[in-house]
């Protein structure tokens, strides 16, 4: 009796424990590769990841890749600010890595594979998520392109170990169409809005537009460039600020209505700015002799941009604010603005004056002396008399870009698109040959795959 | 001291409380219990005395009447009565250690006098193997043993320690001195790439958890020590199980060796109270050379000096600050930062034990206070523990037991380790001599120049490690038909651990900066395990055993933590102070598990020839779908030549065994989800939560598996006087699990994959002998083990330059060993700049050329460049041999127990070194520097100090200038004990009192001249680091042993 009791008892608590399903675990505080895009709200959380991947992306190499090479800053430092500044570049620097753009890449291949099957086919809600997804990829490869002239051009998600991974290098045209192609889908897909302060730091059709400009203006496409730019100045999501106290919170503030497309942050999701521009003796860039003496009297932006009454002031005051105090410690927090609308409204300025004409260049006055007035400056009564004081009007277009968009990551690119980067940086550094106006592959991409080679100059 | 003496009276009164209680209640049961026994017979009655030879009675030696369950045990003086049935029944004597010895009664009898003689052989002691046990003489594999009796008497703190220099082939190193802290123990030798190399760990058949649950180690790279949780006076035995076919029956996680710990249990017997008391004090083993102020001002100077020569600069530079202005007030002073940060530390103990028992019900229960300062300010450790061990039995056929434990523990640390400006141990040696303690007012400096304050550090900043931990264990023991039994068992190991870090605004260069940080963490395992073992013996010649089984784990580990900032005041430390709650907001569970089926089989005929087979396939959550199932079968063999006729006119042996075995074990320590891969939440954009593809899934990942092949021989001769086991064993380990790194185009850094082969070979000797036995006894114990380590292969899609950089000092490279240090190779210093023939240039060909003072640096490839074409294989940090040397002596009363342990053959990168002989900033240096070069034309090894060094000379370059012999040999324990006369004690109302005094670390012999040879600042795969860990330290301790 006693042992058919113990027997049950027994069989009673193996059968208790056993399951045949203990082997099966599932991650509980994350998903599992084939776990994540079943809901929508998967769909939604996934492009949330790609700008998360783009906070990383610029957090500080915004200002390597778009001033560090150029005219409007020097460095007291010896690290990379340094290299870069004197065109040492070589493949153990940081900005010289793709690593982080990749990753926003392969973030948003992801959603661009799995969102479409979690909605109705023609669901709006869906076509937005992708349309901001292509757009974002978009982003990345344009800054790719910029950088290393061609790169992989990978489309699709890695799933598994399986799929090619040691790709090479796609010509940098083919890539820059394949831009076009997302961006044009993102400029008939993503919102219109979304009324509120997203419309300034996700993709919408205006913000598409803004960059689709960029990238026209890039490849030398003016006709495109003049179409897409007016598409900006026409949504009424963006309007110039009129006051020089607006002005300076566009950087400082964020969320301005000038403002088109803007990588966001805050005391937790922190970037370098403080570090690259105004940490004191520290920072990594301060405004060069050449900005210092390049701007027109009377220009009433400057005093926001870092502190004048200095000889050899130790900070730029543009993100962080005037009168930053060193012992400060407020977080580096403000959003990095991608693109904006005097940015944008230059640009069209810019091609309305390659396409010539003089209702054309008369237009492009208009725009540029719109930005002048603003900082206080007198308008170019005629294309001669801009002409008269920078050369030509595209000059004084470039010129204005300078000022007006200083460390804000668009100069190097400026200089390398109109041809001017070497007659601009030879006397400073002495940058002399075409092949060198991109970046080195970093080494670390370089050892990890031995089908991609080494940019030539760099070889 | 005051708290000790309470502590004492407290224990006192609590002894005197449970010794009365449970004297009163084994004498109301164990009466009625004979009571019983004596009405219903007729009684012949024989009492005596049983002692040993030494003519010392033994009390709890068991009398059984043969054939019955009548039996008593001899009380305090050795003394028995016991009533036998009748004439011509036979008295079995019988005591753990002696002889059996058997009297056959032919009348009542007083005064028989029962002389047992004590064993000297071992070999039918019985071994803890994986679910069973067996004779020593039958063991057909490879398995170390250690008594607790080589516990006794030293200051040992947990079981991983004890470990170290016992068996040979486990080599054991103390990551730091800390108390407290982690240990790594490897058996046989490195076999995995970056999976866990640590052995698992069986306590009494329960699997524990022995990975660190640490989160905020701060700047060491290594974790707290898990198994400090279990109080090594617990422990009645180790053993470590070391070849394929021991090991292959706990499968996937036998591949680095199983430790079994087996905790004392309950005997039959009157209740034996045990307490022991010991006390402490422990000193740094030794201090290391820095300048004093005139010398540290000298060579600050120095570096301006060849600065302004090297830049051929016409107006000298001056020193910035005040730095070297004697008679400014912040910098007027002249301190060993040294003696004031170390101090005498103080250590104690309090530990209680009661076993006893009778035939229904046995028991063991036993509670500790460990309370242990350590030698850097404020650091101290405090450890309570408490164990329950029951055994019943409820039927003639059933057997029950449960036995939980529980621990708390407490770590006040100290961020001794690693290289950042919150390591103490560095930042002490580096520190200036001449900063003053305190400003011209009195109020303690802080952050000074650019420097913490390193005793402000060890003072104000909080990390405090609190553990609770509770074990338990219950089983069921069935003998369903005579020779068949089953067991079953379940339990549980929850540890809770909560972390607390605090960097208070004295701290912080950044004015009104404060910092904290706060982790709790919850690991819940249980286990099931279900077994069938049968026994058979045919014809008295064929010896059977069979085990047959199932089992089932799962692990759950809970983190939650948060960070914060800028908290109102110093003095609230908990995070509801905090300012901001910073992005470090943790809240994660992981899940793994795992299910077994496992078998054996043993057959041997009359104990010649002895052969075993075991098989077992676990099944781990944590592979792939297609990968989720492994088994690893084993097989041995063993011949016990001694038994065979021929050997039979060989008198000297008195056995002898061969023994060979094979069996596939494996590894399965990867983190839980990585086959699935992950799509991570957290990948947030402002408060839009997002998540990430984080890793890619690979669903073939599989199974480390280790083939292990072992030959070995035991000889015991003269009577077990000389006991001597050598074994060779070959493993090789295949498809290790590996961070392969991918091209980042894929938006991954890396794949886990099964890549490579890793071999381990190696001899083992292990001897003991019985070198006087009588009233001088003297044994001796020496052991010793020699493993080679080889990479095998490793796939060329991973290597960089043939070779895959792990870690800052180390390479993986084919054909070498894990440990294989990789830089430059130091050959002297330039006498004078023209000594630079070749005009070797740093970094490129437009680099810096080398000149007078700088060192010479190997240029392998001969193209006058030093870069990293130059470095090449500079040490090696895997010893050649490691073992021990244990003598104990004992003579009447007293004995004496002398350990030695020692390490040759492994060389040391001493990070440590590098921070002492480089003359950064305002950095203090090691006495080396008074011999550095000055001038043109000096000879020396010591290269010129140079402020900012153009060269780069030092700054993370790794040379061989660092690397030293890392040999040692160590006194590691001096034991001597004195037993008070047995009369004595009884006068005292005590059973017996033994008082011991031992010294641990007392001498270490080694060329090492950082602190301690003993280093491994990186847990794993880097090992043989110094980056000046929590230095080791000498300790003393006086302590009593009562017996109740």
């Amino acid at each position: 009796m006693k042992s058919i009791k113990f027997i049950g008892i027994i069989i009673l608590a193996i059968s208790f424990f056993s399951c045949s399903d203990l082997l099966d675990k599932e991650p509980i505080s994350s998903f599992s590769a084939d776990g994540f895009y079943k809901t929508t709200s998967d769909a939604q959380a996934g492009v949330y990841g790609i700008y998360d991947a783009a906070q990383s992306v610029f957090r500080t190499n915004f200002a390597y890749w778009g001033e560090g090479r150029a005219d409007n800053v020097q460095t007291a430092q010896s690290g990379e600010g340094l290299q870069l500044l004197q065109n040492n570049l070589d493949e153990s620097i940081a900005s010289a890595y793709w690593g982080a753009l990749y990753d926003m890449i392969n973030r948003a291949n992801y959603a661009i594979k799995y969102i479409p099957g979690i909605y109705e086919e023609g669901d709006a809600a869906g076509t937005q998520l992708v349309g901001e997804a292509r757009a974002l990829r978009a982003l990345a490869y344009f800054y790719l392109v910029r950088i290393w002239g061609d790169v992989p051009l990978i489309t699709e998600p890695y799933l598994s170990i399986e799929q090619d991974i040691f790709v090479t290098r796609t010509d940098k045209e083919t890539v820059l169409d394949y831009i076009e192609e997302d961006l044009t889908y993102a400029a008939q897909n993503c919102r219109d809005k979304f009324g509120n302060d997203r419309d300034r730091i996700m993709f919408t059709k205006g913000s598409v537009n803004a960059l689709l400009t960029h990238v026209y203006m890039w490849r030398h496409k003016y006709d495109e460039a003049i179409t897409s730019s007016g598409l900006v100045l026409n949504n009424n999501l963006y309007s110039l600020v009129t006051t020089m106290d607006d002005w300076g919170k566009i950087f400082t503030n964020s969320y301005s209505k000038e403002s088109i497309f803007e990588v966001a942050y805050n005391e937790k999701e922190t970037n370098s700015l403080r570090v690259l521009y105004a940490i004191g003796s520290y920072a990594i860039f301060t405004p060069s002799e050449k900005f210092k003496s390049s701007y027109e009297e009377d220009d009433k932006r400057i005093d926001y941009v870092y502190d004048v009454t200095l000889t050899d002031p130790k900070a730029i005051w543009k993100y962080l604010g005037k009168g930053l105090s060193d012992e400060d410690p407020t977080p580096s927090k403000q959003n990095i603005v991608l693109f904006r609308l005097a940015d944008i409204m230059l640009l069209r300025a810019e091609a309305l004056n390659k396409k010539g004409g003089t209702q054309n260049q008369s237009e492009a006055l208009g725009l540029l002396n719109s930005i002048r007035a603003r900082a206080g400056l007198p308008a170019f009564a005629t294309v001669a008399a801009a002409a008269a004081m920078y050369g030509d009007l595209e000059s004084a277009i470039l010129h204005e870009r300078s000022i007006e968009l200083c460390f804000e990551g668009h100069r190097w690119f400026d200089l390398v698109r109109t041809g001017r980067a070497i007659s601009t940086m030879n006397p400073i550094n002495g940058l002399s040959n075409e092949r060198n106006l991109v970046w080195p592959i970093s080494i670390n991409s370089l050892r990890k795959n031995p089908n991609l080679e080494q940019n030539e100059y760099y070889n | 001291m005051m708290t000790l003496r309470k502590y004492g009276l407290f224990l006192a009164s609590l002894l005197l409380f449970l010794y009365i209680s449970t004297a009163n209640i084994y004498s109301n049961v164990d009466n009625s219990l004979y009571w019983k026994v004596e009405i219903n017979q007729q009684k012949i009655i024989v009492s005596g005395t049983v002692a040993d030879q030494a003519g010392q009675p033994i009390p709890g030696a068991t009398i059984v009447e043969g054939g019955t369950t009548n039996g008593v045990v001899t009380d305090a003086d050795g003394k028995f009565t016991i009533s036998v049935q009748e004439n011509g029944a036979k008295l079995e004597f019988s005591f753990l250690g002696y002889t059996p010895y058997e009297h056959t009664v032919i009348g009542p009898q007083r005064n028989l006098m029962i002389t047992l003689t004590e064993e000297v052989s071992k070999l039918d002691e019985l071994v803890v193997i994986g679910y069973g046990s067996m004779k020593k003489r039958d063991i057909s594999g490879s398995i170390a043993t250690i008594s607790n009796e080589s516990l006794e008497n030293t200051p040992v703190k947990n079981v991983m320690s004890a470990l170290q220099g016992r068996a040979s082939g486990v080599q054991v190193v103390s990551n730091s001195g800390a108390p407290g802290d982690g240990i790594s123990v490897t058996v046989r030798g490195q076999s995995t790439l970056n999976s866990g190399n640590e052995p698992l760990y069986v306590v009494d058949g329960v699997p524990v958890e022995s990975n660190s649950l640490s989160q905020l180690n701060g700047y060491e790279s290594h974790g707290l020590n898990p198994l400090a949780d279990i109080n090594p006076q617990d422990i009645e035995s180790i053993e470590i199980l070391k070849d394929g076919s021991s090991t292959a029956i706990y499968g996937s996680r036998g591949a680095n060796g199983v430790v079994l710990i087996t905790t004392k249990r309950g005997r039959e017997g009157k209740p034996q109270i045990n307490v022991n008391l010991y006390t402490g004090v422990s000193n740094i083993t030794r201090k290391l050379s820095v300048l004093n102020a005139t010398q540290w001002r000298e060579i600050i100077i120095d570096t301006y000096k060849n600065l302004d020569a090297y830049n051929n600069t016409v107006n000298p530079s001056e020193p910035h600050w005040t730095a070297i202005d004697s008679l400014n007030p912040m910098n007027s002073g002249d301190v060993d930062w040294q003696d004031v940060m170390y101090r005498t530390a103080y250590q104690k103990q309090a530990n209680i034990s009661i076993i006893g028992g009778n035939q229904a019900a046995r028991y063991s229960l036993s509670s500790s206070f460990l309370d242990q300062d350590g030698i850097i300010l404020n650091s101290n450790y405090k450890r309570i523990t408490s164990r329950l061990n029951t055994d019943f039995k409820i039927t003639n056929k059933v057997n029950v037991g449960y036995s939980v434990s529980y621990m708390y523990g407490k770590n006040n640390r100290i961020n001794a380790g690693g290289t950042g400006n919150n390591s103490l141990v560095q930042s002490i040696l580096v520190r200036p001599p001449v900063y003053s303690l305190t400003y011209p007012d009195g109020s303690p400096i802080y952050y000074f120049n650019g420097k913490r304050n390193p005793v402000g550090l060890a003072i104000e900043a909080t990390h405090l490690n609190t553990t609770n931990r509770i074990i338990g264990n219950q089983y069921v023991e069935w003998e369903i038909l005579k020779d068949l039994r089953f067991k079953t068992n379940i339990s549980l190991d929850f540890i809770t651990m909560k972390e607390d870090e605090f960097y208070p605004t004295t701290v912080d260069y950044r004015a009104g900066w404060n910092s904290g940080a706060v982790r709790a963490t919850h690991n819940l395992t249980w286990a099931n395990e279900n077994y069938l073992t049968y026994t058979k013996t045919f014809n008295k010649k064929h010896n059977f055993s069979l085990l047959g089984g199932f089992s089932q784990q799962e692990w759950k580990t809970e983190t939650t933590g948060l960070n914060g900032q800028f908290f109102a005041s110093d003095n609230i430390r908990t995070l509801n102070g905090a300012g901001t709650i910073s992005g470090q907001n943790v809240n994660t569970t992981v899940e793994h598990s795992l299910m077994s089926v496992f078998g054996r089989v043993g057959y041997d005929y009359l104990g010649k020839y002895l052969v075993q087979a075991t098989m077992r396939a676990d099944g781990s959550s944590r592979f792939g779908k297609e990968k989720k199932w492994g088994s690893f079968p084993s097989a041995s063999i063993a011949w016990r030549f001694s038994d065979e006729t021929f050997f039979n006119s060989l008198n000297a042996l008195e056995d002898g065994k061969l023994r060979f075995s094979v069996g596939q074990t494996g590894n399965e320590s990867i983190s839980n989800y990585v086959s699935q891969g992950e799509f991570s939440l957290n990948a947030n954009y402002l408060d839009y939560s997002g998540a990430a593809p984080t890793a890619m899934p690979n669903y073939n990942l599989s199974w480390e598996t280790t083939t292990q092949y072992n030959t070995g021989i035991d000889l015991s001769l003269f009577n077990g006087r000389i006991y001597l086991t050598a074994d060779a064993y070959q493993k090789n380990t295949t498809d290790l699990l590996f961070n392969v790194p991918i091209p980042e185009t894929t938006g991954f850094s890396s794949i886990s994959q099964n890549i490579g082969e890793i071999q381990n070979k190696g001899l083992e000797f292990a001897l003991t002998t019985h070198n006087l036995i009588g009233n001088f006894k003297w044994i001796t114990n020496f052991n010793i083990g020699m493993n080679r380590n080889k990479i095998v292969s490793l796939p060329e899609n991973i290597l960089t330059n043939g070779y895959l950089q792990n870690g800052t000092y180390h390479i993986l490279k084919v054909g070498e060993s894990i440990g294989t240090f990789y830089g430059w190779k130091f050959l002297g210093v330039y006498s004078r700049d023209e000594d630079n023939i070749n005009q070797v240039k740093y970094g490129s060909a437009n680099g810096k050329v080398f000149r007078g003072g700088d060192p010479i640096w190997d240029d392998l490839n001969g193209d006058h460049i030093i870069d990293d074409q130059d470095k090449q294989i500079i040490g090696n940090a895997q010893p050649k041999f490691t073992g021990g040397l244990n003598n104990d002596f004992s003579y009447k009363n007293f004995s004496l127990n002398i350990f030695l342990q020692f390490s040759y053959g492994n060389d040391i990168y001493s990070n440590l070194n590098m921070m002492r002989n480089w003359v950064f900033a305002y950095n203090n240096v090691s006495t080396d520097a008074l011999n550095r070069w000055r001038k043109q034309g000096d000879v020396t090894d010591f290269p010129r100090p140079i402020r900012n060094d153009p060269l780069r000379n030092e700054y993370l370059r790794v040379s061989d200038r660092w690397i030293e012999d890392g040999s040692y040999m160590r006194l590691k324990n001096v034991s001597l004990a004195y037993d008070l006369p047995r009369r004595l004690a009884n006068r005292i109302f005590l059973e017996g009192l033994q008082l011991y005094v031992t010294g641990e670390n007392l001498i270490t012999w080694t060329h090492y001249t950082a602190y301690d040879p003993e280093v491994s600042s990186y847990s794993g795969l880097q090992i043989g680091v110094d980056d000046g860990s929590y230095p080791q330290s000498r300790t003393f301790i006086f302590g009593l042993n009562i017996k109740f």
